[in-house]
């Protein structure tokens, strides 16, 4: 399946999906190759806010100014993706009053619109701040899902004529005469959706135009076709709390630091971040001193994290850049500035473009100003409308009431599907009827979960960055069984249990970043109802051999089988023993105990002979 | 929702700005130690506090006095006068020139934070509960109504999942709420402590304040269901008149047409004279001890309907050598929280909470005849309110059999009294609200080795009537079946008379099987020869 088609965009992040929206807009023929899922590499390892250009108003005012414009242009085109959160710049006592004021003349020089409020003020807006936060700068920042996001981009330039592969990693750049004349790509479970257990192939994708958008891994592609790209990559944790503490995304107004920013983020709050080079973005250590870090350091601003619930932690690795010879020693002071760099001129390699550096906030510009590279480069006349025309579910709003009353979802169930489905939520509901919730601690719907599956086949991770399904508090262990079993009509069980398996294990691994307090219990409770209720660490189905049913109890043989029965149901007893001790002092301070032993006692009355029972029936209970 | 700051247009000016708040900070004496609560179970880390909402109250105003509420800045710690922060809102607490020693719930703690404001209205924040969950679904498997409703979600839904789908500016509560009877049977069923009856209080009291018709039937229905006392004491000035009236089938019909009151049900019957006209009569306490004081919490439903249970109280205990003190006091708001007509209730809890708190201050503890009330006041309270005093309050209140174990030889008592001569049987249903405070055993305890008397435990199961939930139209049929088990049990019980805590408890007991329900206070009367 040789053909060429007219650019190849190396990169499912948000540059790669901007870029190949923008190239599909403007009629070119485009294929996106990304090794994992949409959004795998950096931008699904962010804390999703919004910049206003508030954190770069006094070291990098070209980015801030960038910030607060591209902030406007995506509250318009990509609304059901963001969350107008407004943000603070928070100031304590220790931290610099000649800084703050550096701040707001920075923003006011960027044309972010600022407001200053005292500490009072800014503990009425967002209660659980400390008390002794002095004053704040308010700002636009904004909470936006980058998942979504990237989905959507990707579903626009699908609309355009634009092919996505995912799980398609480039295994080889094609150099010919000194030009660079597509990819090579395997397919890990063949081209299209990626459905598990299918047999992987590789096709070669020649390309008139090849961008590198991979951001971190620019390096790894760029060597693939001969040339240097030095990508520093510095990566930095995120925590990720069970609730919203805040509902305004809290910076620090210091000049940097580490654990500055509390995100809200759907329904949780995310805590970022540090900042520290790494040699290989795929393999770095996750050090349980930076989780600390965070909760110790941001408590000083909002003193509840301190003893909220953890839900997991994840790092991602920034692409920072910077041009050969500039030697700065401290990544934080790397620019946050993105450079596109033409191979043709740079490395006397035409045919390849590489973009690096930049931020999630400024994806659609800098993806604007590729697709004018390249465009020019091909000789290709189109105008951009990317900063005007909506994603796809960004064309109207969700109506909430209709939601409610048609589709017969509870509110916060037609809330959360119409957030995350914006336009697109009719439709998608439209297609289930009984409609069941999933996914109870984000509201996720059996339509949601099939309409995501439709698009990612068996991929359940992919479904649930499209759907949140599996993102709340029990962390899948409620629901990763019945996500998985929503495959089950369309794929085969081999394929339904290795889904299940790769979504189960996904969730473990950032929760072992929060093992203590009440995520521990979940996380023992999710394995024992796992392991044991579930048999999924010794279940027969899953072994190659036959399943020796012989070998099983089938019960005939007990001794005492039925042995009481005659005496069962008359729950109507007495008990009354002198044990029972769920005697009266009064307050629930003694409940738990009191009322635990009540209850075991009750049970006990209830039905009188259970004690010599048990001592029969092996214990069975 | 409207933001109100000062001058924001010039960093200079900002940087002196201070809130115009100093003058409505006068919502406490600001003396005392803070108390430790009661519940002191893990819920009760969650913070507390219902303010109304008054809609009519200009905005400015309205964030002024909240403003003084919730920031309690880390400067004025040092400053006893500023110590107490407002909490209610700078609504004026009925206490506040009380004499007696009641303290203020309100943390001292710099670092403590305060919900009020999260969520408009001063609406409590609740969100971090749902941190404790791990979503067994104990609570859902606990719940009568998710049992018999399949449209209930059920208390995890109603709980912790709805309160973490919030946010602050997207805030409305699923109507399926009123479906929850409030029998906090989920609250005994998480082993994670999560407040899920604060959850569902504070939920119902949003859903009802905000998104219910004020002109509904259903609306006025819960009203008056919910204000029992107010009808029950106009009932009362012609209770055989109320009694015919209220019970006459024509009637009965209509109320069910137009209230939505099932006409299936039987009105209780008012007592031609109250528990209070009784004790008036009396001439008060027959005993004097300023060493052994309780005041008495008698509720609407022994006060109205069934004085025998307040007099049993009070003979009993002047047996045992107590002065027994009868308080002013208002519905204890079980049935308003059951409803969430939570600015009814918080307007008899300022009465209640008042008096209970002086009558402490007097060397008292309160005692209450209705498990529902002693639960109201020890845990709704706390929970809802921050009112004077009111987690002394709840420290101090006991149920009133609890409180003779507790502090009596009521078996050495009971033994000495040498039983009854004519055997009795009895069909005993702990009430819920009973079993949420430890005490779902404790009459079965105290009479089993007293002679001729034989108690039954009927089970584990809910009576189904939950207050006022049976008393809806819509909501009959489910508490009939909910009952089932309860009914069934008692009939196979060899006892032909029901024994209950709760006053709707014993009616759903006696509708159900025809029986006669007596309070254990009635029979510890009886055996102690009181």
């Amino acid at each position: 399946m040789d053909r060429q088609v007219d650019v190849v965009v190396v990169g499912g992040g948000s540059t790669g999906c901007g870029v190949v929206r923008d190239l599909a807009r403007r009629g070119l023929d485009t294929v996106l190759v990304e090794k994992g899922n949409l959004t795998h590499g950096t931008t699904g390892r962010m804390h999703g806010l919004l910049h206003s250009g508030g954190r770069y108003a006094v070291s990098d005012q070209k980015s801030a100014e960038e910030c607060i414009e591209e902030n406007r242009v995506l509250r318009d085109i990509a609304a059901h993706c963001v969350e107008e959160t407004g943000g603070l710049f928070v100031k304590r006592p220790e931290d610099s009053e000649e800084y703050f004021q550096e701040k707001l003349e920075g923003c006011r020089a960027c044309d972010i619109p600022v407001e200053v409020i005292d500490g009072e003020e800014a503990r009425r807006r967002e209660p659980y701040l400390a008390r002794d936060v002095e004053k704040a700068i308010a700002l636009p920042d904004g909470a936006v899902d980058p998942f979504r996001l990237c989905v959507s981009n990707a579903a626009d330039a699908r609309e355009h004529g634009a092919r996505i592969e995912t799980h398609a990693p480039v295994t080889d750049v094609l150099v010919e005469d000194g030009e660079v004349v597509g990819v090579e790509i395997e397919h890990e479970t063949g081209p299209g959706k990626r459905v598990h257990r299918e047999p992987g192939t590789t096709e070669e994708i020649r390309a008139r135009h090849v961008v590198n958008a991979t951001g971190a891994w620019a390096g790894n592609v760029g060597e693939m076709a001969g040339v240097d790209v030095e990508v520093r990559p510095s990566k930095g944790v995120m925590t990720v709390m069970n609730t919203r503490q805040v509902d305004t995304v809290i910076n620090r107004c210091r000049p940097k630091g580490d654990a500055d920013i509390v995100v809200p983020h759907e329904t949780a709050c995310i805590l970022g971040t540090t900042d520290e080079e790494v040699d290989d973005p795929e393999d770095y250590p996750e050090e349980d001193w930076e989780v600390d870090l965070m909760i110790e350091t941001l408590s000083e601003l909002v003193p509840a994290l301190e003893d909220a619930r953890t839900l997991r932690s994840f790092w991602g690795v920034r692409p920072l850049y910077e041009p050969p010879g500039t030697g700065t020693e401290d990544p934080t002071d790397i620019t946050r500035d993105y450079f596109l760099l033409d191979h043709g001129d740079r490395d006397d390699l035409p045919g390849m473009t590489t973009i690096v550096g930049g931020k999630l906030t400024t994806y659609r510009m800098m993806a604007e100003s590729i697709s004018d590279h390249v465009c020019d480069t091909l000789g290709h006349e189109a105008t951009c409308d990317t900063a005007d025309a909506p994603l796809p579910g960004s064309e109207s709003e969700a109506r909430m009431a209709e939601l409610m009353d048609e589709f017969g979802l509870r509110s916060p169930v037609a809330r959360r599907s119409g957030q995350r489905l914006g336009s697109r939520a009719d439709d998608v509901l439209d297609e289930y009827d009984p409609n069941p919730i999933v996914c109870n601690c984000e509201s996720v719907t059996r339509a949601e979960v099939q309409d995501a599956i439709g698009e990612a086949g068996s991929d359940l991770n992919a479904v649930r960055l499209r759907t949140r399904a599996s993102m709340g508090n029990c962390q899948g262990g409620f629901c990763t069984h019945r996500i998985a079993a929503e495959l089950a009509e369309e794929y085969p069980e081999p394929v339904v249990r290795d889904a299940e398996d790769e979504l189960y294990q996904e969730r473990w691994k950032g929760q072992r970043h929060a093992l203590w307090g009440e995520q521990l219990s979940q996380a023992m409770l999710n394995h024992l109802l796992h392991a044991t209720t579930m048999n999924r660490d010794g279940d027969p189905a899953n072994l190659d051999e036959e399943v020796d049913f012989g070998a099983f109890d089938d019960g005939t043989e007990s001794p005492d089988a039925g042995g009481t029965a005659g005496e069962a149901g008359t729950a109507a007893t007495d008990g009354g023993r002198a044990s029972d001790d769920a005697a009266a002092d009064g307050g629930r301070a003694s409940d738990d105990a009191a009322a635990d032993g009540g209850r075991a006692n009750d049970d006990a009355a209830a039905d009188g002979r259970r004690a010599s029972d048990d001592a029969t029936t092996d214990g069975g209970r | 929702m409207t933001r109100h700051t000062e001058d924001d247009g010039d960093a200079g000016d900002a940087n002196g700005t201070t809130e115009t708040s100093g003058g409505r900070d006068t919502g406490g004496c600001g003396c005392g130690e803070p108390a430790p609560g009661v519940p002191e179970a893990g819920r009760d880390e969650q913070p507390s506090i219902f303010v109304p909402d008054e809609g009519e109250v200009p905005e400015a105003d309205a964030i002024g006095a909240r403003g003084s509420g919730s920031v309690d800045s880390g400067g004025a710690a040092g400053d006893p006068a500023a110590e107490r922060a407002a909490t209610d809102g700078g609504v004026e607490s009925a206490s506040s020139g009380s004499a007696t020693g009641g303290t203020d719930s309100t943390e001292l703690d710099p670092d403590a934070y305060d919900p009020v404001d999260v969520f408009p209205g001063g609406d409590l924040d609740l969100r971090e509960g749902a941190d404790s969950c791990y979503k067994c679904t104990s609570c859902d498997t606990s719940c009568p109504v998710a049992e018999v409703d399949d449209e209930f979600p059920g208390p995890k839904f109603q709980g912790p999942e709805q309160w973490r789908l919030k946010r602050k500016d997207d805030h409305d509560i699923d109507e399926s709420i009123t479906s929850c009877s409030n029998c906090m049977r989920c609250d005994d069923a998480c082993p994670s402590s999560v407040p899920l009856s604060q959850m569902h209080n504070e939920a119902r009291g949003q859903f009802v304040e905000r998104q219910m018709e004020k002109l509904s039937v259903e609306y006025i229905r819960n009203r008056i269901l919910a204000n029992y006392h107010t009808s029950a004491s106009l009932a009362s000035m012609f209770p055989r008149t109320a009694s015919f009236a209220m019970n006459f089938g024509p009637a009965r019909w209509a109320m069910e047409k137009v209230m939505g009151i099932p006409k299936e049900r039987d009105f209780p019957e008012f007592a031609t004279e109250t528990f209070r006209e009784w004790w008036k009569a009396r001439g008060g306490a027959k005993v004097e001890n300023p060493d052994k004081r309780v005041a008495y919490f008698h509720g609407c439903y022994s006060n109205y309907n069934t004085p025998e249970v307040g007099k049993a109280m009070v003979r009993v205990y002047e047996h045992f050598g107590y002065e027994v003190m009868v308080p002013p006091q208002k519905c204890s708001g079980t049935p308003m929280f059951a409803n969430g007509m939570l600015k009814d209730a918080r307007r008899h809890a300022e009465t209640n909470v008042e008096n209970l708190v002086e009558a402490i201050g007097e060397g008292a503890d309160v005692v209450a005849s209705c498990t529902s009330c002693s639960m109201s006041l020890r845990q709704e309270y706390p929970e809802l309110f921050d009112l004077h005093g009111i987690d002394d309050l709840a420290e101090h209140t006991f149920e009133a059999l609890e409180y003779l174990r507790i502090h009596e030889d009521l078996e050495g008592e009971l033994d000495a009294a040498g039983g009854l001569d004519d055997e009795r049987e009895f069909a005993y249903h702990a009430p819920c609200h009973a079993r949420n405070q430890g005490l779902s055993r404790q009459a079965v305890e105290t009479f089993r080795d007293v002679d001729g008397v034989t108690m039954e435990d009927v089970g584990d199961s809910c009576s189904g009537i939950s207050g006022t939930y049976g008393w809806k139209e819509e909501k009959y049929e489910k508490s009939m079946e909910i009952g089932a088990e309860m009914f069934e049990h008692m009939e196979d019980a060899d006892g032909e008379v029901g024994m209950t805590e709760c006053p709707t408890c014993a009616m759903q007991m006696e509708h159900g099987t025809g029986y006669e329900i007596e309070h254990p206070l009635q029979l510890l009367e009886q055996t102690l020869g009181a």
